[in-house]
């Protein structure tokens, strides 16, 4: 029977199997542990080091990643651009109100220490893992939905437990982040290993035709 | 069309897993949408490989809003 095809059905399936190698988690993973790692040197080592990871492992990161799925996923399963369509427009939105509230929150932590004000930054830094906690739940549902990847809900109920539990128990958010990074970390590894057996290659004509 | 109506572009493998098609078999499709004008093939070469990126052109487009129109409009005929 002839029915309207369902286009947000198919966009989440594309998407669903662009993500599926497991990259994501990764990568994901990789940062939030040299995250905590950067945390937890900085209070050993030099504080400036925790401040500067954070970048070092972005410069990093990335270009991996892209390799990796030039390397790993594109011959397997092709290449597909997504530009800025459906689901991948509210995640570009929500990437533009995340830099601007960032900027203005910098913007504002400046002008609010040059004036001698401390107060609610010292309130934001008592509840900062609750903040992250909930932040990160915010952010792992809202690309979860919009990615169609649902253990993305998972990773962001994970996030706020421990960090909700890490923050009336006093443990410390370095351990947290060194925790959750691993087991994002761990997920994507195990996703990956499924991803290279579900699809070998094919030989050279594998990449594209 | 679907598939590429919901993508910037794609290329034939990630189209072959998408929609469980034979090579051959989709082939055959896309050629007769390039041929209507409804799918443009690039052919180029990324790191020394042979690569396809298709996209839907505007009247591809086009076309397909209008295909998704008239189906609507029919399945909201058929009385429940």
């Amino acid at each position: 029977m002839t029915k309207e095809p369902n286009l947000k059905e198919i966009q989440r399936k594309a998407y669903m199997s662009y993500h599926q190698d497991g990259l994501l988690d990764i990568f994901s993973g990789l940062y939030i542990l040299g995250f905590g790692l950067g945390i937890f040197m900085s209070t050993i080592w030099e504080y400036t080091f925790g401040i500067i990871l954070p970048g070092i492992l972005m410069a990093t990161v990335i270009p991996i990643w892209i390799g990796a799925k030039r390397k790993i996923t594109m011959p397997r399963i092709g290449f597909v651009n997504f530009g800025f369509r459906g689901a991948s427009k509210v995640t570009a939105i929500f990437i533009g109100i995340m830099v601007v509230g960032l900027g203005a929150m910098f913007a504002f932590t400046f002008a609010t220490v040059q004036s001698g004000s401390r107060q609610w930054l010292d309130l934001i830094f008592q509840n900062g893992m609750l903040i992250v906690g909930f932040g990160s739940l915010a952010v792992s549902l809202l690309f979860g939905y919009s990615l169609g990847l649902k253990r993305l809900y998972v990773y962001g109920l994970l996030s706020v437990i421990s960090l909700v539990i890490g923050h009336f128990a006093g443990i410390s958010f370095a351990y947290i982040l060194i925790a959750l990074g691993t087991i994002v970390m761990v997920t994507g590894i195990a996703l990956l290993i499924g991803f290279v057996r579900k699809y070998p290659l094919k030989g050279e004509s594998a990449i594209a035709e | 069309m679907a598939q590429l109506y919901v993508v910037q572009s794609a290329d034939f493998l990630f189209l072959q897993n998408q929609m469980q098609m034979t090579p051959g078999n989709l082939s055959a499709h896309l050629s007769k949408l390039e041929n209507a004008g409804y799918v443009e093939v690039t052919k180029e070469f990324i790191e020394r490989k042979p690569h396809t990126a298709l996209t839907l052109t505007k009247k591809g487009r086009a076309a397909f809003k209008e295909y998704r129109k008239k189906v609507k409009q029919f399945v909201d005929k058929i009385p429940e």
